[in-house]
Parts: C-alpha cells; structure tokens; sequence
C-alpha cells in the first residue's frame, strides 16, 4: 500500500536529471525516476560512480535545475520555492572538506542559523540553545571552541551534520557524508543520521558507497541503476537481487547473505574441507580467496583439508601435510599449484 | 548551555581586546606619522599648529594642515580600504593569496591614467608634471577602475561558478597591463617617468581638497563591507553552503564587488597602486583575533591596515634623512616578510 501524496517529504514522480544548455541541446543525466520518502525515514541512495547520485542530489537541493517532471518537497515543486524559503525546509551538506583556519565549531554551527538571523547575523539566546542542542545532538559537547581545521575527518563531518541541524530544517541532504572516513567514524555518522531521522522526526538523504553500513542502518533505499530506480527497504532489495544490477558487467557478485559484494573469482582446482565452526567458515573464506571451489567430499577432490584447530591437515594424493597457520596452508596450497 | 554561551563570550572578548589594542596603537602611530618629515617639527608645535593656528609660525602651520595631516588621513585610508578589500576578496574566492587587485580594479585604474598620462601628454606636450598631480589622474583611474567594475558585474551575474570570475579578472588584468605595456612602449621618457612614478603609489600627493572626495568614497565601501558581514561568513563554507542556507548569491556578490571597486578603485585613484597590504592585513587579522567572523574582522581588517600603512609611511620618510621612498615598495619590503611567514606557520592549514 503506497502512502498518499501527503505524507511524502520528498517526492520525485517521472523525473529526469541531467544538464539543459540554452541552445534546446539536454544531456540526460537519469530519467523516469518515481521515488520518495516519509517523514522520519533515513533513506541512502546507492548507485555505481557516474550514474547519477550526485546530479540528483544537486537537483533535490536546487542547485541545478530538473530537466522534466516533478520534483516535490513537502508537496510543492522544488523551483516554485524561493531560496530563503528552501533554506528553511531542506539543509544541505556536501562532499567538501571545509578547512577555514580561526573558525571555531561554534561558530560553523551559527552559520545554521542563517535563515532566521537578522542582517547582521546576531545570534538570540534561542539561536545559542539550537546550536549547542545541534553540538550535543552530533556527540561534541565541549567542542565549541575548538578550531575546526585542528579537528580530525570523523570530527568535522559530525560538525556540518550539526550545521545542518542547526538549521533546523524537515530535510536533510547530504552528499557521500562518509567518503573520507574510516570504518568506525563511517558506522557512526551513519548511525547518527539514523537517531536523527528516528528521533527528531526528519528525513534525511544521503548518498553512500558504502553498502554496509547503508543496509545497517537506513529504511530506505533508493538504488540507482542503469536503467531504472528501485527503492525499498534494504533487506527487500536483496531478496529482490537488485544489488547485483548495480554493477552490470563487472566482475562483482553480490553476496546475499553477507549483504556485501566480493569478486567474482574464477575457481580453478576443488578442495573439500572437513570441520565446524569459526576455523571451518574462515578456512572456506582462505580457500575461495586463493582461487579454490570448495566442493562436498563425494566429488573425491584431489586436495582435502581437515581442520582441528588450531591444526590443519591436508590431505593431497598420498601425502599428508600438517599446518598451524592458514597463511602457511595457503603458500603451500599455491606450491602445488606451481608445480 | 550557560557555560557554551560563557565560551563563546570570552572567545570574543578576545577579539575584542585585540582590538581595543589597535585602535590605541593606530592613534599613536597616526601622532609619530606628524612627527616625521623632512623637517622637525616638535609635539608642542603640532598642537598650536592645530589649535592655536593664528599663534603658530605659519611655515609650520602649512607643513601641517596642508601636508603632513592630509598625508597621515590618505595612509590610514589606504590602509584601511586596502585591507578591507583584500578580506572580502580573500573570503569571497576562498583563496589566501587573493588581494584587492585581484578582479584587475587597479589594471583598469592604470589604463585609465596610461592613457591620460602617455596619450594626451603626447598632445599637450611639457605640462605632464601639472596633469599628474591634478584631478585629471584621479577622474582617468577612477573611470577605469569603474569600467572594471561594471564588466565584473556582468560577468558575476552570468556566471555561477566563481572560480570562473577569478580566473577571468586574472585575464582581464593581463590583458589590460599589456595594453599598458604598449602604450607605455610608444610615449617618450618624461611621459614614461611621470606614469612610472604613478605607478609607485604615493600617499602625499593628496590634497586636502581631494581628501573630501576621498574619504566618504572610503566610508561608503567600508559601511557596504559591514552590511555584507553577515554574507561574507556564509562565503568562507563556498557558494553552495551559502545557498543552501538562503543567500541570494548575485546580490551577495554584487555587495562585495562593489565595495572591494570602490575601496580599491578610489585608493588606487588617488595614490597609485599599493601592494602587498591588501594581502597581507587580513592574515594578520585572522591571526591576532582568532576568530573568522566577519563582524569582527572588518573592523579589525580597518584597524591594522591603517596601522601598517601608517607604519610603512614612516619608514618610507626615512627617519633621520630628508629623502623619501615610493611607499609601494615599502609596503611590499613589509607585507612580503609576513606573507612569508603566513605561508610557513600555517603549512598544515592550507586555506584561509
């Protein structure tokens, strides 16, 4: 049952990205996308680089005006919007590593108030409590002070999601917010974007390569493929097979299980292992990286490995090789091969 | 929350010292500027020149009204506009090597004078020296720089990526400092001399009279540069985040060319380019107040230009002999030194 008109935040009925020239000429960047997003919802956009993530983020933000179709924040098209009044509904916060020296977190997080201070931009107690609620909310209370050029990647990104906060705005945008960041700031920004949407009730979009953490966390996704946009919640995408069209043509498999991609190996000689548990499962992963199909046992591959760990036996021919590392069974594994 | 707000005051209270620091120094320094010249004049003698007048020798009298103060108000002017402009600039193109000059207001200023001074003294013949010093240098540069103005506020309104508009002033510049060249090529060694000495700056060649014009073009683009502090903070996170926030970018735009054309379009009018100030001021700013914000950094930008330029007019009297030195390259044995320095401190901070 799909929700009625109303009730969607962001809407995109029939729409096309892509680049007008005043000359008539269109470069189509993505067109006959349907999708939308509910109040509350923390909705990723996943596509292959080139395919259009952020042209569309640019266009749901104004930046760029829609080629063609409907383009909807809180039900009116986004061009009938006036800046000022856009800048009320939607924040944004790009890809861009902001380095200003002597300004402080504080100060970045002011910025948010923005459309609402007065020429001058004086900031009223009302302001000050937004701001240091947007500094609390991203974790970095007793921050304030600090210069943002001295803070670290993970830090500066929390510091424009606290920016965009304190714009205090229905939607939120923003473009690849973890390109820069290692694993554990990537599940945390993430996971912060998703409190956010819970909590507070906003909808939030962000475009990611980052497909872990984007099924962990999101409600929604929106994935941009080739010729089409699919959207649903994370886990219907991948029962539905949709990841493996993100990259047609490459060697890329899509693990269903996993809900992580691997590359799609050539195997070449078969094994069969014997065992259980942790060491069964990562001597499975050891051999399928080193270009191994693990086989059942009634297929009498010619190499057959017992694991005991920490002790593997392997078995080839006649002979019989004992090991205490996988590292050591894999070099050996691969002797074989040379031989 | 109490104790955030606390912070944040005492963070500008800061700023604020530094600058109740400066407008005590510049006062001083404005005094000293009195002081030197070619000819001792004591403090005592100042005040009764100023004061008591009809009391004063009137050689000391003259030196006074009509040279040294006029000369000190042109410096802290310059220092001042000069600076400011070079903020904007700065901020606007989110670059640190950017100044005022940088939208090619002053190539367009010395177009105007080269052809003034190079064209029509071919035609007029020996009276270079009486056109240099008259309103005809200051009318042609300031024609120019305005017609520099006009052209970067087309360009700004049809473009939107401001790289775009840096990249062109950089071009439009070049273009017109060789048409310069060429007319600097074709006129005789007089002419060339009195274009050349233009070129210069000097901040003595002000009269009192021009100082009436001078000065409200000054207080008009400083007043805009205030009005715009709001938009020049939103500028430092790039046009995007600026817009994204709800600020009309061409009027934005529009506010800070206009009042970086005026500043610099008016000093360079009446005293020649100066370099190396515009430039080099804000980062001193920046530093000395630690802060980014606007609000504070003009006035600061205002008070520490005008103090350098006062610094670089004394040093340019040469204390203790009775020659002087073009303040333009005083200015520039000055403000390299610091552009030097910035460079090297903030290796790690790459941008503004």
């Amino acid at each position: 049952m799909s929700p009625k008109e109303a009730e969607k935040v962001i809407s995109l009925e029939n729409a096309a990205i892509g680049y007008k020239w005043k000359s008539k000429t269109e470069y189509i960047v993505k067109s006959a996308m349907s999708v939308y997003a509910l109040k509350g919802e923390l909705v990723a956009v996943i596509g292959e680089n080139g395919v259009g993530k952020s042209t569309l983020l640019k266009t749901i933000v104004g930046f760029q005006p829609p080629v063609s179709g409907d383009f909807r924040i809180c039900s009116k098209q986004i061009s009938s919007y006036r800046e000022k009044e856009l800048a009320l509904l939607m924040s944004f916060v790009s890809t861009e590593i902001i380095r200003v020296s002597n300004l402080s977190v504080f100060d970045l997080v002011s910025l948010g108030r923005y459309p609402y201070t007065n020429w001058f931009g004086k900031l009223l107690a009302k302001d000050r409590d937004l701001i240091e609620e947007a500094i609390i909310a991203v974790g970095l209370s007793g921050y304030e002070n600090r210069m943002v050029n001295h803070l670290s990647d993970g830090e500066r990104q929390k510091v424009m999601i606290a920016r965009s906060l304190a714009q205090n705005t229905q939607v939120i945008v923003l473009d690849e917010p973890t390109a820069f960041l290692d694993l554990s700031n990537k599940y945390e920004v993430v996971h912060i974007l998703h409190r956010l949407a819970s909590e507070k009730g906003k909808t939030i979009l962000f475009s990611t390569h980052d497909l872990t953490t984007a099924i962990a966390e999101s409600d929604r996704i929106w994935l941009m493929l080739h010729d089409s946009v699919e959207q649903g919640a994370p886990e219907d995408l991948i029962l539905n097979g949709n990841f493996n069209a993100i990259f047609p043509n490459k060697n890329l498999l899509f693990d269903q299980e996993k809900g992580d991609f691997r590359i799609r190996k050539q195997p070449g000689r078969k094994a069969s292992v014997y065992g259980h548990g942790l060491a069964y499962n990562w001597t499975i992963k050891a051999l399928i990286r080193n270009n191994f199909e693990v086989v059942n046992s009634t297929e009498n591959p010619n190499i057959q490995i017992n694991v005991n760990f920490p002790e593997w036996t392997v078995m080839h021919l006649s002979d019989e090789t004992k090991f205490h590392s996988l590292l050591s069974l894999c070099r050996y594994l691969n002797g074989l091969e040379m031989e | 929350m109490v104790e955030t707000s606390v912070n944040n005051i005492i963070q500008n209270t800061r700023s604020l010292r530094v600058l109740l620091l400066f407008s005590i120094l510049v006062p001083v320094f404005f005094v000293v500027d009195l002081l030197i010249g070619s000819y001792y004049i004591s403090i005592p003698e100042i005040i009764k020149a100023i004061f008591h007048a009809e009391n004063a020798d009137s050689q000391v009298v003259l030196i006074i009204t009509s040279f040294r103060i006029p000369k000190a108000v042109t410096a802290v002017l310059a220092g001042a506009a000069l600076s400011v402009a070079g903020l904007q600039m700065q901020t606007v193109f989110r670059n640190p090597l950017a100044g005022p000059y940088i939208l090619g207001v002053s190539s367009g200023a010395s177009l105007g004078v080269a052809l003034l001074v190079l064209g029509t003294g071919g035609l007029i013949g020996g009276s270079i020296v009486s056109i240099a010093s008259s309103w005809g240098i200051v009318a042609a540069a300031w024609v120019g720089s305005g017609l520099i103005l006009l052209l970067i506020i087309l360009i700004s309104s049809r473009i939107k990526e401001i790289m775009t508009i840096l990249i062109l002033g950089i071009l439009i510049s070049s273009a017109i400092s060789s048409i310069v060249n060429i007319l600097q090529f074709f006129s005789n060694e007089s002419m060339l001399k009195s274009f050349v000495v233009w070129t210069m700056g000097s901040l003595g060649s002000v009269t009192n009279v021009q100082l009436a014009v001078l000065f409200p073009s000054i207080l008009i683009g400083i007043l805009i540069a205030f009005l715009s502090s709001k938009f020049l903070d939103a500028f430092l996170l790039g046009e995007n985040y600026a817009r994204s926030m709800g600020m009309n970018i061409r009027f934005a735009r529009m506010m800070v060319f206009l009042s970086t054309a005026i500043l610099a379009g008016s000093i360079t009018a009446f005293c020649g380019p100066i370099g190396f100030i515009g430039i080099a001021v804000p980062h001193i700013a920046r530093m000395s107040l630690k802060t980014a914000k606007h609000s504070l950094l003009v006035p600061g930008t205002i008070l520490i230009g005008a103090l350098m330029m006062l610094i670089s007019d004394i040093l340019s009297q040469l204390p203790g002999s009775e020659s002087t030195l073009p303040v333009n390259s005083v200015t520039a044995l000055l403000g390299i030194p610091i552009v030097i320095w910035i460079i090297i401190r903030n290796t790690n901070s790459d941008r503004l």
